[in-house]
Order: C-alpha cells, then sequence, then structure tokens
C-alpha cells in the first residue's frame, strides 16, 4: 500500500485553562489520499477547527498543547518538526483559508502585496515575476480584471471576491494540502455555490486534497469523497460520502441529518430534534459522548468505557457504541 | 424605506438608497409569512419598518385597520403590545447586566401590568413555556448557551401575548440540532397562541419549512410572492430559480451541475433602472423592462411575479 499524503494517528489536544486541563480534541484518527475532498463537519466546539489548527501547528499560545498523537505528512511527523522547518511547510505544503476573510487579511495592505508576500517566502523569484504570478493566480481564481483589483484594499472587495483573494493567496505555492474552516459560512448561498465550486475545480487542476471544515450537511453532500463526524472532541463516524448520507449508522449522525429542515418536506412540521445539548468540555463522559443525548437505551458500562471503533467495509467506520452495535 | 446617503463638505443629499422598495404584502392571523433574500436585500429593513423600529419613507403599515405608518411613541406603545421581534444574536439583544428576570418582566414594567409578585409569576410561566427551569430567572444571559438565549428572547417576546411576531433571523446563529429545537418551539407556540409570524431568513429551506407563504426579495423588491410548496414546485422568476438552485442538499445521490450565478449583489445605492435581476445577469431582454410597470401580478391563484420579461419566461 502507498503512503497517504496525511496521517493523523490518535491525536489529542487540550487546552490548560483556569479549571484545569480540558481536552478539545480526544484521539482522532483519519487517513487522507492526495486529490481527494475530506469534509469534517460538527458543531460548534465539537473540536474541528482546533483539529484542523493543529495540523498546521496554530494553536492557540500559550494553553494550546498537543498531549498525544502524530500528524504525518508523507511520513514526516509535523508535530514534533523544529519550527523553522514547520515555516516552510505552512503555507507551502499546507495552506489554510479561514471562515472571514475580512479578519484574515490585512486591512492596510494592498491584497496584491499579501499574495506576493507568501511567493516570496517560499520560492525563489524575483519581485516582478512575483506580481505576474500573483495576477495570473487572481485570474486563475475568477476575480475580473486582475491588474486593477490587484492594488484594492481588502475593504473594496465584496466577500466572495475576499475569499477568492484569501484562495489564490492559498494556492500561490501549489500546496499539497488546503485546509479550508469554514470557507462559506459568511457568504450567500449564491456566492458559496461559487466559491465551492472554484474550490473543486482548482482541486481538479492541481490534483491537492482538501479538508474541508463545515457545520453545514449540505455542503459536505455536495463537493466531499469522505466525511468524517465529530462530536465532542471525537470522530464517531466516518467514511465515503455516499455510503454514510445512504446508510448512517451512529445515532448522532442519523440525528443531524433527520433535524434539517428540507425543501421536498411538507412546510409547518415539526422536525425530528435531538434533545438537550452538547456537553461542555468539563463534564465529558469518558464513555460514549453521545449517550445522554441518544434516543438507545443505555447501560452505565456504556459511560464509562470508551466504545470501540468498528470498520462497517469499504473505509465506513463508525465508534460503535453498546445501544447500537448489535445492528451493526 | 430610502435612506439619504450624504457627503461633501455641507453633508448634502448625494444620493438615495433605496434599501426597500415598494414592497406590499398583507399578514392574515395565524399565518407565517416568510421573507427570503440575500444580504442587503432589504428583509431586514423590512422587519424593522413593520414593527415601527424604522420610520417608512413612503407608503402604508396597517394593523388590525389601523395606521400606524405616522403613529407617535405613546400610541406605538400600545401597538408594541401586539406586535414583537425576536433577533438574530440573542447575545446582543439581551442586556448582558440584567438577570433573566428582570429582561422577562421589562415589557411588563414598561406597559404598567402587574404587581411586582405577578411579574415574576409571570416571568416563571414564560420560562416554563419555551423550556427552561424557573431558576434560570437569577441568572445572567452569559450563563446560558446560544439556542438557550434565543429562548429567552422568544420569551420576552411573549411576555405580553402579541398577535405578531417579526422573527429576523432567528436561527442563523444556531447549529443544527439546537435550530430544529428552536423551530419546533416556534411552530407549538404558533398553534397555541394563533400567532402570526414575519419569518426572516437568508436560508430558504428554514423559510419554506416555516411558512404558509413565502416572499422573495431581490434588492429592495418583491420579485415573486406564492404558497411554500407552490414556491418550490414551481418557481417563476429567475432569481427564485437561482437561489433554490444554489442551496446545498444533504444528499449525496442527488448532486448535480448547478447553474452559478455570477458576480454579487448589486447595491442599493443608485439601483439599475427596470428589473435589477435582469440586469444583473445582463438578460438580452432586460432592455424591455425599463419603463414597465413591474408591479407583481397573479400569475396563478396565490401565485404573484414581478413580470419582467428577463426573468420570467
Amino acid at each position: 500500500m502507498t503512503e497517504p499524503l496525511l496521517e493523523v494517528r490518535d491525536l489529542r489536544v487540550g487546552f490548560q485553562t483556569e479549571e484545569g486541563l480540558l481536552t478539545a480534541v480526544d484521539d482522532v484518527a483519519f487517513t487522507l489520499e492526495s486529490g481527494k475532498m475530506m469534509g469534517l463537519v460538527g458543531e460548534s466546539g465539537c473540536g474541528k477547527s482546533v483539529t484542523a489548527r493543529t495540523l498546521m501547528r496554530l494553536l492557540e499560545q500559550p494553553s494550546g498543547r498537543v498531549l498525544k498523537g502524530e500528524v504525518l505528512l508523507e511520513g514526516r511527523d509535523v508535530l514534533t518538526l523544529p519550527l523553522e522547518a514547520m515555516r516552510r511547510i505552512r503555507g507551502k505544503e499546507i495552506a489554510m483559508i479561514f471562515q472571514e476573510p475580512m479578519t484574515a487579511l490585512n486591512p492596510v495592505h494592498r491584497v496584491g502585496r499579501q499574495i506576493v508576500e507568501n511567493i516570496l517566502l517560499h520560492q525563489e523569484i524575483g519581485a516582478n515575476a512575483a506580481l505576474k504570478r500573483a495576477v495570473e493566480l487572481m485570474e486563475w481564481v475568477g476575480i475580473p480584471a486582475p491588474d486593477e483589483r490587484i492594488n484594492d484594499y481588502p475593504h473594496q472587495l465584496s466577500g466572495g471576491m475576499r475569499q477568492r483573494v484569501m484562495i489564490a493567496m492559498a494556492l500561490s505555492c501549489n500546496p499539497k494540502i488546503l485546509i479550508a474552516d469554514e470557507p462559506t459560512t459568511a457568504l450567500d448561498v449564491t456566492v458559496q455555490a461559487q466559491i465551492l465550486d472554484l474550490i473543486k475545480r482548482l482541486q481538479k487542476d492541481t490534483g491537492m486534497a482538501v479538508i474541508l471544515i463545515t457545520h453545514d450537511l449540505g455542503v459536505v453532500a455536495e463537493t466531499c469523497d469522505d466525511v468524517a463526524v465529530m462530536y465532542a472532541g471525537r470522530i464517531v463516524e466516518r467514511g465515503p460520502v455516499e455510503t454514510v448520507f445512504r446508510s448512517p449508522q451512529h445515532p448522532y449522525t442519523k440525528g443531524l441529518m433527520g433535524c434539517l429542515p428540507r425543501l421536498d418536506h411538507p412546510p409547518k412540521t415539526m422536525l425530528p430534534i435531538i434533545p438537550g445539548m452538547v456537553p461542555g468540555l468539563r463534564d465529558l463522559p469518558d464513555g460514549c459522548r453521545f449517550a445522554a443525548r441518544c434516543p438507545n437505551p443505555h447501560g452505565d458500562e456504556v459511560l464509562t468505557e470508551r466504545q470501540p471503533w468498528k470498520d462497517c467495509g469499504g473505509g465506513h467506520g463508525v465508534e460503535a457504541c453498546a445501544c447500537f452495535a448489535k445492528t451493526l | 424605506m430610502h435612506y439619504p446617503v450624504r457627503g461633501g463638505v455641507f453633508r448634502r443629499t448625494r444620493q438615495v438608497c433605496k434599501a426597500v422598495d415598494g414592497v406590499s404584502f398583507a399578514l392574515e392571523e395565524g399565518e407565517t409569512l416568510g421573507l427570503v433574500g440575500e444580504s442587503g436585500c432589504g428583509k431586514s429593513t423590512v422587519a424593522k419598518s413593520v414593527v415601527r423600529l424604522l420610520k417608512p419613507t413612503a407608503g402604508n403599515i396597517v394593523f388590525e385597520g389601523q395606521d400606524i405608518t405616522k403613529s407617535g411613541a405613546g400610541d406605538l406603545r400600545r401597538f408594541r403590545r401586539e406586535m414583537q421581534m425576536v433577533f438574530q444574536d440573542p447575545a446582543e439583544s439581551l442586556n448582558p447586566r440584567h438577570t433573566i428576570g428582570q429582561i422577562l418582566e421589562e415589557p411588563f414594567v414598561i406597559q404598567k401590568l402587574g404587581t411586582t409578585a405577578e411579574r415574576g409569576e409571570w416571568s416563571a410561566d414564560l420560562l416554563r413555556r419555551v423550556g427552561l427551569p424557573e431558576d434560570a430567572r437569577n441568572r445572567y444571559p452569559f450563563e446560558f448557551s446560544g439556542g438557550q438565549r434565543q429562548r429567552i428572547g422568544i420569551a420576552r417576546a411573549l411576555a405580553l401575548k402579541p398577535r405578531l411576531i417579526v422573527c429576523d433571523e432567528p436561527v442563523s446563529a444556531l447549529d443544527v440540532s439546537v435550530q430544529a429545537q428552536v423551530l419546533n418551539l416556534l411552530l407549538e407556540l404558533q398553534q397555541d397562541f394563533k400567532l402570526a409570524y414575519l419569518f426572516i431568513a437568508h436560508d430558504l429551506s428554514v423559510v419554506q419549512h416555516m411558512s404558509d407563504r413565502v416572499a422573495v426579495m431581490y434588492l429592495g423588491k418583491i420579485v415573486e410572492l406564492a404558497p411554500a410548496v407552490e414556491l418550490y414546485r414551481n418557481p417563476r422568476h429567475a432569481y427564485t430559480k437561482a437561489l433554490l438552485d444554489a442551496i446545498p442538499e444533504a444528499d449525496p445521490s442527488r448532486r448535480r451541475e448547478r447553474r452559478l450565478l455570477k458576480g454579487d449583489v448589486p447595491s442599493p445605492i443608485n439601483p439599475p433602472e427596470g428589473c435589477a435581476f435582469g440586469h444583473r445577469m445582463s438578460h438580452p431582454r432586460w432592455q424591455e423592462s425599463v419603463g414597465m410597470d413591474l408591479r407583481l401580478r397573479e400569475l396563478a391563484p396565490g401565485h404573484w411575479v414581478q413580470p419582467c420579461p428577463c426573468c420570467v419566461g
């Protein structure tokens, strides 16, 4: 078997707070092949962004700690690399785009200069060549009249155009992996469709892998090859998008899919709901973290022991809580 | 609703921002009218005008037969018992220094209703009604999650037993599992209290789920208004079709090639003449819509569409 592009093994990340060490990501594991798009979905606080930031070594300091695990990029563990070496990877081999391009872009610099900065940092070319490359990149991501827009400041661009600038910047060094953290959440649906289409097209052109972090199951269903569903710091289910959406196994995945309002359902009918709310990081059970909200009845052992991971075949796997494991 | 855009040394009005332009609709008792559109289309301006947090530049707002467009503060206080609002961000619309009890009793205090003991009782009832524990009264907004804060916002809107609640993006700040809980609560309350809702959201699937009828807004105008099911099954205006097309569906087996809209939502300052959407799409027949009477026309029973030649084939 060939080595995967990215392999995350037993990653555990915590934050040192006044109330002690809180674990935000608990034994997360997945692999990403090149040319694939993986969706990481879950509700706020489930640890999806913390996972992404850990891959980039951008954890909030000094409180953020990697407690355990490895992140292997083509076999090298990026978590143990010296900072200098990490700086060469960040932006060049793994690039990231964020939810709110207005806060991710520097408001007092022209967008062209911000794209050029990244090129000059990672590639040995002259300033003029870098500028030319920036214009090409802007054209590539669908910014009209790029040789004029390159002199604009971020506030002169619309939200969709700003996100395109972010993407141009992220792709300037042909990264192997693009991490997109809620890239379309701040955008209108019609602009969201444009940006998702753009990311897919660029992925096809370059063969890069994409990790798409989102809370929107619709976005995952329409764009991703694989999906990992996170709940309270753990991946509870993962697999190919078609399989997971056709036959979700974990009660949380099922609940999440069931509670979406759908256009083809009759209006003004009650939605199936997941009762209660996501537990806080302070009072997480050791066992199945979904137990308190789960419709299935539980035994006590479910709450005290971590439930085993079960492979369902075809790359589909699930944290098989005793409450439903018999039916697998 | 027009805003002057001032500029220059003497702050003269240079341009006019037509945030909402020529919008008309009616809302029945117990009915939900959904209002959907992209950011900047004027949906929130409509919401605020309806409850008279804004004073419209022209037109009338008639509530139970009475014109409240020009009402002064005293009259409005009376009407606000009947019409309330739920806001998008429950964290910003609840005073962080007040306890939940104070927040829920404030409507009674303003309207001079009840004794202190009665107000306390009423606020406890409200909390129970929206699914929160009674002891929440002594706690502060920051102690609650986003979903719970939105329940508090809804409880406050219910306090005076209104007949109309304007919900401005009530679930867009919430996670999907919490969104479903709040949507269900709103549906239950509507049945129990025969409430009318003006329900505003940018998410068409949420609006469709909550509404009897849906109005689609584009650049300050309603371009299509129809019963919810009809709008989804048989959209007539090109913008409604584009909006429906852009919604990602949580079903990978129905993945499809989308027709992507080009460009961004244009600015409502100096909007184009004629049909704004035809203009954005550079439709060959857009020119015909300039100077036309673009008021909504009823193409099928209850199905109203802006009759421009470029967007309605």
